[in-house]
């Protein structure tokens, strides 16, 4: 009943604190860290959203020459590749796909860009050499 | 589903010789079996470039997109018919564009050295 009584006060306290050599000892092979202290595995909360091109989200097709021709050099009709139109891979072979397509459907002209179109705002970063 | 897409560039003509064009091509397509779903008239343009056909030079046009459904067969025998039209300029079939949205996740970075060290097997 007494041994009861003092149980119930709390955890057991020594008049003498345990030496070192008496403490519960792990092998150091089989020593296993502390959950509390550990990182948690989580992804990155801090990661940024994947940048996305101009035309993610956009469909593209042969038919509308005026979004084509945005890629388009003013000059020669060229093609401009992905370093200056800046597109992702999908999107690029899209574009140069419906190019292609409405070259030789009859919509898009080929050695130039449609003059009605050349006041478009630009996309592409190209730079001329001086 | 439309399954094809078939566009049309005819020599620019007055409208009741246009509406007869169009006519018998839909009333071939209907022939072959297709069904005509829809059919658009983007305008009269000038077209990009001068196109010669059936010893003409043309340099306008009327521009046309039927959308049909119809057998794979279709598209071999209509553009031989469509070929021997001489008011056509032009024929082209392509399977009709699903235009769906797809959600782009973005120009995701590749890690380029991990290709350029070959993986061993």
């Amino acid at each position: 009943m007494a041994g009861q009584a003092v149980a119930a006060r709390g955890p057991w306290r020594r008049l003498v604190p345990v030496p070192l050599w008496e403490q519960p000892r792990r092998l150091q092979h089989e020593w296993r860290p502390s959950p509390s202290d550990q990182p948690i595995q989580m992804e990155n909360p801090y990661k940024e959203p994947p940048k996305k091109c101009v035309l993610c989200g956009i469909s593209v097709d042969y038919k509308n020459v005026q979004l084509l021709s945005q890629f388009v050099s003013p000059h020669t009709g060229c093609i401009y590749g992905r370093h200056i139109t800046g597109l992702c891979n999908k999107k690029q072979k899209e574009i140069t796909k419906a190019i292609k397509r409405a070259h030789v459907f009859g919509f898009m002209p080929v050695m130039f860009k449609d003059p009605s179109f050349l006041t478009d705002p630009k996309i592409c970063n190209v730079k001329y050499p001086e | 589903m439309p399954r094809y897409e078939l566009a049309l560039i005819l020599k620019a003509m007055q409208r009741p010789e246009t509406a007869a064009v169009l006519k018998r091509t839909v009333e071939a397509l209907m022939e072959r079996g297709a069904i005509v779903r829809n059919l658009e008239n983007l305008g009269e343009r000038s077209l990009p470039y001068k196109i010669s056909k059936h010893k003409e030079r043309h340099r306008r046009g009327g521009y046309f997109l039927i959308d049909l459904e119809g057998p794979p067969s279709i598209v071999s025998t209509m553009m031989d018919h469509l070929g021997r039209d001489i008011d056509v300029i032009r024929r082209a079939f392509i399977k009709h564009p699903v235009s769906k949205t797809e959600e782009c996740s973005g120009i995701i970075p590749v890690n380029y050295e991990d290709k350029l060290i070959a993986k061993k097997k």
